[in-house]
Order: C-alpha cells, then sequence, then structure tokens
C-alpha cells in the first residue's frame, strides 16, 4: 500500500514555479531519494509534505491524510529532520530537554520517553554529552540530535531532508544503518533528500531526480541500474602517453566516447565483446603497456548527470 | 485544544528566557521601577504630611494617577518577550521544528501568549504586593492608620484591565513577530504598540476634575469603561492574531 502519494501537487513563489504538477507513489517501507540539484525543489516537497507550506495546487496524501484536510494528523506521523538540522536544535537547551520538549510535544507516553531517549542518544553515541548544551555540541553531534528528535516519536513516515551533511564518515554510516535498521524493524517509510549520490545509491530502494520541480526520472534502484547498465564503459588504464592510447582509440569506428584521466582512459564501446581484443591490441602494436583493461562500474551519479544535462537542454 | 500543550511550549520558552541573564535581570528591573516610582511617592507624602486628614485627600488624588503606573511597567517586558515569540524561533532556525510538531495554531498561539503572560502577570502581582505591604508599613511607622496604595478601585483596575491588556498586547506582538523576518524589527514595532496599549491603562485620569480633585463615582465609571475597552481589545487583537496566523508565509520567511 502506498503511504505517501503526491498528485499533481505545485507550489509558487510569485512567478517561480518551485514545485511542478509532482506526481509520485511510494510505497511503505520504502527507503525513497529524491536527488537533484541545488534549487530544483526538494525542499519545497519535504515542506510541502511536512505540511509547512500549503500546496498552490494539487496535494500529497501521507499515510491516508491529506496534507490539506488533515495537517496535525500528517504532523503526528511523520518525523522531520529540516534543511541544515544541525541549526535547528535549541542552543540553551542540552541535549537531553531537546528531546524531552519535543517528545511531549508529540504525545510519547511520558513512562516511555527517558528510556527512548536513551535508547536514541546512546545509539547515536551522544549519551555521554546528554547533559551538554545543544549549542556546544559539535556540528554532527548536533546532526545526530537533531535526527534523534525526528524519530523520537517513532513516525510511520520520515522526511530527512540532507539527513549525512553535517556527519563524518563513521557517523553517517551509523545514520545508514539506523535508516536500514528502522526500515526493516519497523516498516517504517522514508523520504530522503540528498546531493549525497553514492549515499542514496546505498541506502534507497527507490529514486527520483527532480529539476526545476518536475520529476525527471523514477523507478527503483534496480530498475535504474540496469538502465546504467545499458551503457558499457571500459577504464584501460595504462603507463604511457595518454593522449596517444585517446586517439588511437577515437579513431576506431566502434569506440562511441573517449575520456581522458590522469592514468587511464575510458572508453565506451558498442558491441564490446567482440571489440575489446582489437582496441586492446591497437594499443599494444602502438607500444602502449596496458596495466588494467575493466568494466567501469557505472554509478547513479553518471545516470543523475544525464537526466538533469537532458533537463536542461 | 490541549492546554496542556500549549503549557508545554509555555514552560519551555521561559525556562530558555529565563537562563539568559540579561533577561532574567532585565526583567526584574524593569518590573521594579513601578514600584519604586510607587513606594518613592506614598513615602514622600506620608513623612511630609501635616495631619491623617489632608495624607487621606492627597493619597485620593494620587491613586489614580499612580496606581496605573504598576501596570504599564507590567506591560513593557510583556512586549518585548511576545516580540520574540515567534521572530525569535525564527532567528535561531528552530521555527520549523516547531511548526512540524502536532500542535494546532491554536495551541502554539496560546504558548507563545502565555509564555510572556506568565512573567508579567507575575511581575504585575508581584509589584501590587509589594507596594501595597511598603503602603502599609510605611503608614504605621508614621503613625496613621493603615491605607491601601493602590486603593480598591486601583486593584480592580489592575487585577481586571491588567492582565486584559497584557493579553492583547501580547496577542498583537505574536501576530508582529509571526510577520517579520528579523528580532529588532519586532522590537521596533513592540516599542511603538506599547503606546498604543498603555492609554487606556491612563482612562482613570478622567476621575479628575480641573483642580485635581477626586470624583469617586467618575473613578469607578472610567474602571469600568477601562475594562470593557480591555476586553474588546484582547477579544479582537487575539481573533486578528488567530486568523492571521500563516505557517506557509512564516516558513517563506525563513
Amino acid at each position: 500500500m502506498d503511504e505517501v502519494v503526491i498528485s499533481g501537487l505545485t507550489k509558487n513563489f510569485g512567478d517561480l514555479v518551485a514545485v511542478d504538477h509532482m506526481e509520485l507513489n511510494i510505497p511503505g517501507g520504502t527507503i525513497f531519494g529524491l536527488l537533484g540539484p541545488n534549487g530544483a525543489g526538494k525542499s519545497t516537497t519535504t515542506r510541502l509534505l511536512s505540511t509547512l507550506l500549503r500546496p498552490t495546487d494539487g496535494t500529497a496524501v501521507v499515510c491516508e491524510f491529506d496534507i490539506i484536510e488533515d495537517p496535525v494528523r500528517v504532523r503526528e506521523i511523520t518525523g522531520v529532520l529540516p534543511e541544515e538540522g544541525n541549526h535547528t536544535v535549541y542552543p540553551s537547551l542540552t541535549a537531553y530537554e531537546n528531546l524531552v520538549y519535543f517528545g511531549k510535544l508529540y504525545s510519547v507516553p511520558e513512562e516511555e520517553l527517558p528510556e527512548r531517549i536513551e535508547e536514541l542518544l546512546t545509539f547515536m553515541g551522544l549519551w555521554d554529552r546528554k547533559d551538554d548544551k545543544a549549542g556546544e555540541l559539535s556540528t554532527g553531534n548536533r546532526q545526530r540530535l537533531a535526527l534523534c528528535r525526528a524519530m523520537l516519536h517513532r513516525p510511520r513516515v520520515l522526511l530527512l531532508d540532507e539527513p549525512t551533511s553535517a556527519l563524518d564518515p563513521i557517523a553517517a554510516k551509523r545514520v545508514r544503518d539506523l535508516i536500514l535498521n528502522l526500515s526493516r524493524q519497523y516498516g517504517q517509510t522514508f523520504f530522503i533528500n540528498s546531493h549525497n549520490l553514492p549515499e542514496v545509491q546505498r541506502v534507497c530502494n527507490r529514486i527520483a531526480i527532480i529539476d526545476e520541480g518536475k520529476i525527471l526520472l523514477e523507478g527503483n534502484t534496480q530498475e535504474l541500474r540496469e538502465k546504467l547498465l545499458a551503457k558499457q564503459e571500459f577504464r584501460i588504464r595504462i603507463v604511457g602517453d595518454i593522449e596517444k592510447a585517446s586517439s588511437i582509440a577515437k579513431s576506431m569506428d566502434f569506440v562511441q566516447e573517449v575520456k581522458e584521466e590522469v592514468d587511464s582512459i575510458i572508453v565506451t564501446i558498442e558491441d564490446p565483446t567482440t571489440n575489446n581484443s582489437a582496441l586492446m591490441q591497437s594499443l599494444l602494436f602502438a607500444g602502449i603497456k596496458i596495466v588494467e583493461f575493466a568494466e567501469e562500474e557505472a554509478t547513479l551519479e553518471d545516470l543523475y548527470l544525464d537526466v538533469v544535462k537532458e533537463g536542461d537542454v | 485544544m490541549a492546554l496542556n500543550k500549549s503549557m508545554i511550549v509555555a514552560r519551555t520558552d521561559l525556562s530558555m528566557a529565563m537562563k539568559v541573564s540579561y533577561v532574567k535581570y532585565g526583567l526584574i528591573f524593569t518590573a521594579a521601577i513601578g514600584p519604586i516610582m510607587a513606594i518613592g511617592t506614598v513615602g514622600l507624602l506620608v513623612f511630609t504630611a501635616a495631619n491623617a486628614t489632608d495624607l487621606l485627600v492627597i493619597m485620593q488624588m494620587v491613586s489614580p494617577l499612580m496606581s496605573p503606573m504598576l501596570g504599564l511597567v507590567a506591560i513593557i517586558p510583556a512586549s518585548l518577550i511576545a516580540a520574540n515569540a515567534l521572530v525569535g524561533e525564527r532567528e535561531q532556525n528552530t521555527l520549523e521544528p516547531l511548526l512540524c510538531t502536532p500542535l494546532t495554531d491554536r495551541e502554539l498561539l496560546t504558548g507563545k501568549v502565555l509564555s510572556s503572560f506568565i512573567p508579567s502577570i507575575v511581575l504585575l502581582l508581584g509589584s501590587i504586593v509589594i507596594t501595597e505591604i511598603a503602603t502599609i508599613a510605611m503608614f504605621l511607622i508614621a503613625g496613621y492608620p493603615p491605607m491601601l496604595f493602590p486603593d480598591i478601585t486601583g486593584l480592580v483596575l489592575l487585577l481586571t484591565a491588567g492582565p486584559l491588556v497584557i493579553l492583547a498586547m501580547n496577542s498583537v506582538m505574536i501576530l508582529i513577530s509571526g510577520r517579520v523576518s528579523r528580532v529588532y524589527e519586532a522590537y521596533q514595532v513592540s516599542g511603538a504598540s506599547v503606546m498604543i496599549f498603555m492609554i487606556p491603562m491612563l482612562l482613570p485620569l478622567v476621575s479628575l476634575d480641573s483642580g485635581g480633585a477626586i470624583d469617586p463615582a467618575a473613578i469607578w465609571f472610567s474602571d469600568i469603561i477601562t475594562i470593557l475597552i480591555a476586553s474588546v481589545l484582547f477579544i479582537v487583537t487575539w481573533a486578528l492574531a488567530f486568523s492571521k496566523f500563516n505557517r506557509d508565509r512564516m516558513v517563506s520567511l525563513v
């Protein structure tokens, strides 16, 4: 069953169309990643879903509650990490007091509140800092605290805007693990905005790419991977003259594209099963030493750049 | 509407405000101005009066002038705290998570109004109690029968119209606080608004005739008119603050 259904969602700020007739269905338990460049409409979409903004047109239904008709119910069942979440904690309250405050506002049962706070702070590695004022915590720790706050009332849908943006690699991994665990254990749905493509690739099982308020591409990660695999690139790492190797590759009919790097050329080859050996032979005959000839793993970044570039045209 | 949710907001706001020493001592200092003026004036009159009859006449003239002072001084901290209510959250980037909680508009507004009303009313009551105790003590020390200052008419005014004017002031300030983007803008507007809201509290002055003599019937009449004006002000400003509360606008200002 779809937990987030977005229908014709539109938000204008004066003449600027921030979100343009967006249509999306996100099944329950999905870890959904919304990718897009700055100003694409990602944060506006999150703000619309969290009822902070009112749509100009269209609507969205979160766990059967309409964001226009039932905003309070939507807020009860969603947890939100706003953009630059590390700045959104109360600096003069301690980490613990920040969570107590929001726990009460979200009506977390009083007898459960201390236990939940301890569990989350411990998991995020902040239990030892619970009595420190939030304003005295590092950027990363404040971000973790903001994440604890978003998860404290065990919401069915979590709207996270750049959840790992201010975190070091270890903390970022913890957050990714937490997202995966919560999704597995409680079937929570995640709606994640991110610029961080590798992170989205690791965590999300459904992805959409947005630009200028429009969804350019949407699908599950597997489908997108298959699209990526249709484009076959090979990395040829060599010892010698890169320019010479590049010109040899370009001269061959079956080579569609050549990119040069410091110690390698990246070639896109038509029918690689037949043509790879021919290219390799040509390079060897020209005296170029090949250190590695391997299929280049296509990443979401390639697809993202392709899609956003097409959108610009 | 869940009043307990509003109280959670009010309590947390107050506890955060009281952690800032200049806010805490600023409030106490501002609130102290009223009692200092009142006690100073009464002291001067008590210890320089020729006899009890003269003192009684003078006190009856002074009471409608001085009593509203205690209320006026309590309005100032209320306006400053309320001005900071929403724009302060915006400046420290905590507005979005607060607006994402299941608080209804009414619960949030009530919480914000209470967070400035509670300290103001505590300061007002504290000022009244201190002034009354000091007045009675000075009368006894000077050998006169004890007297209330503010007198009964002043107390009725301060305990009815006073809280209503504070609530009206807070409602307007919170409305403004949700519509400006910086705290200093809210403070600038609050300075101008305080002057307007002080006017009803000065109505008891009409009970003095041109010679400065008091008309007891007029003073009760002016009290009732002041209470009515304060009630209307409160109802209108609260309705205005509630109807104009706009999450979309506040977030778009961020």
